[in-house]
């Protein structure tokens, strides 16, 4: 599968699941969320408080940056809203939405960035940790998980290690986007160059997707446009490669 | 009170070997890496380092053989560099201890060393393994009896920023985010200081409010242009990725490394 093709449905996907007026933060290693954000607000959010780790305030910065705490995500802010007081306005029950990712996921959208393996303390493969995410996934509104790599390896039924668990309301990956509803996940659309077969194929928990599962509405000419405008040097592939 | 300015040597050998370090900026963003290479170039031991998002600084110390502990809550390249491959490496082999936090939980236990307690409460971390993992401990509300997680207070011996401006009896100015280096100042026994430039006194006198760290904080200042290459420092240089590459074919051979030490700052 084209890997363009799978980075603008998903950033699509992510834009149109935010609201206008709410506030928003994504991390490191976030180019996707970056790009949703920046992209609603240019659709139909312009009223969307964009946070981010370089301190940024509703920012216009010229270029988007590969690494998603660049200092050029903070240009035109007329504040610095620092990592700290995100995390304490999460703290407080004000931070709308978070966008996290892990590199395993389970069916009640808790995720592992810590480690691959049985030891925890000799794992197989030493991830980066979880950064924010213990904190910010049971205190911010809702969360929003979005994983490039969607395989029964990602998508498990034990993780190795809980980083983070919290209030989790959907996954956007490379094939469809879930929904967690009262703990449980669902497929709640498969995206249109996706077969059934593939989603359940490629998860590694059961997941009912069948002929009647809604098809995710590919992005619009006025989307990719808008996408394309804002990101020309297609930073969002970096996800994919 | 001695002489604050003094070379980066000088400013290295302050840090004893065992103690514990917390390192300002974030990933590669204003993060003191000169420093973290004449910590290594010196042969630390020991070290515990102490930082909420690492790259460059906490991969260089593990790669070095520096470095006992890490707490933070991410320690990594951003998307296209990947992993950091040293950290990974010395804690997979059971060298390096992974401390491993959440970002708000190094900042919980700065701002219990900061506030002169022994424990920061904080919100969330519940349904996280880390609570087991980490042996994070939960107090009573005395009010109402609800449960909250306790993080212990973590005292650097020293923060190590690079800073955009400072004088030379320490007086600091930061541009963009600040992260975490303010917390830092506040929470270490002693700051050392390394500045893109150092400007007189008279210019923080002007417009006192700006001053990020206060000089009665700073035991070291280093003129150090470029202190925070490879990495970006606002508004003067951006992330100079093909040395990020370099450092990162070159890091993780003994050898080699000595050589990348030895050459890159002269």
């Amino acid at each position: 599968m084209d890997s363009q093709i799978q980075a603008d449905q998903m950033t699509v996907s992510m834009a149109r699941l935010l609201k206008d007026g709410e506030r928003v933060f994504h991390g490191v290693s976030s180019p996707l969320p970056m790009i949703a954000i920046l992209l609603a607000k240019k659709l139909h959010a312009p009223n969307l408080v964009y946070l981010n780790i370089a301190g940024g305030v509703n920012p216009s910065p010229e270029r988007v940056p590969s690494s998603t705490l660049d200092p050029v995500l903070a240009q035109g802010s007329p504040s610095i809203f620092s990592l700290i007081e995100i995390f304490d306005l999460s703290a407080r029950g004000e931070l709308d939405t978070v966008f996290l990712g892990g590199v395993q996921v389970d069916r009640y959208g808790r995720i592992n960035l810590s480690a691959i393996g049985k030891d925890y303390w000799r794992p197989k493969v030493r991830l980066p940790g979880g950064a924010g995410s213990a904190a910010l996934m049971p205190t911010a509104k809702r969360t929003i998980l979005w994983r490039t790599k969607h395989t029964p390896k990602t998508f498990i039924e034990k993780l190795d290690f809980v980083t983070a668990a919290g209030r989790v309301d959907r996954i956007v990956t490379p094939l469809c986007v879930f929904a967690l509803r009262e703990g449980e996940i669902l497929v709640e659309s498969i995206h249109p160059y996706i077969k059934p077969e593939e989603v359940i194929e490629n998860t590694g928990f059961p997941v009912q997707v069948d002929a009647n599962t809604p098809i995710t509405p590919p992005p619009t000419p006025e989307e990719l446009k808008a996408l394309h405008a804002l990101d020309p040097s297609n930073i969002r592939l970096i996800e994919f490669k | 009170m001695g002489q604050k300015l003094m070379s980066l040597k000088e400013a290295a050998a302050l840090v004893q070997d065992g103690s514990l370090v917390a390192l300002g900026g974030t990933l590669m963003h204003r993060s003191p890496l000169a420093f973290a290479r004449e910590l290594a170039r010196q042969g630390k031991r020991d070290l515990q380092l102490v930082k909420a998002g690492g790259a460059y600084d906490i991969d260089l110390l593990c790669a070095a053989g520096c470095v006992a502990a890490v707490h933070a809550g991410f320690v990594g390249f951003e998307a296209e560099f990947g992993l950091a491959p040293n950290y990974r490496r010395m804690v997979e082999e059971g060298r390096v201890k992974a401390c491993e936090n959440a970002c708000y939980t190094v900042i919980a236990g700065l701002r219990a060393a900061a506030y002169g307690l022994p424990f920061q409460p904080i919100a969330g971390i519940f349904g996280s393994d880390l609570l087991e993992a980490r042996e994070f401990k939960t107090v009573k509300d005395p009010y109402t009896g609800a449960e909250v997680v306790a993080i212990p207070k973590l005292k650097p011996d020293w923060a190590m920023l690079h800073v955009q401006e400072a004088d030379r009896s320490g007086n600091a100015r930061i541009f963009g985010a600040p992260f975490e280096d303010v917390l830092m100042s506040r929470a270490a026994k002693g700051v050392i200081l390394t500045a893109e430039r150092i400007v007189e006194t008279e210019t923080f006198q002007a417009q006192p409010e700006l001053t990020a760290i206060p000089d009665f904080l700073v035991v070291a200042v280093v003129e150090a242009k470029g202190g925070a290459w490879p990495g970006s420092c606002y508004p003067y240089y951006k992330i100079d990725s093909r040395a990020v590459r370099e450092y990162l074919d070159q890091s993780s051979d003994p050898r080699k490394l000595r050589e990348y030490l030895s050459k890159v700052d002269r």
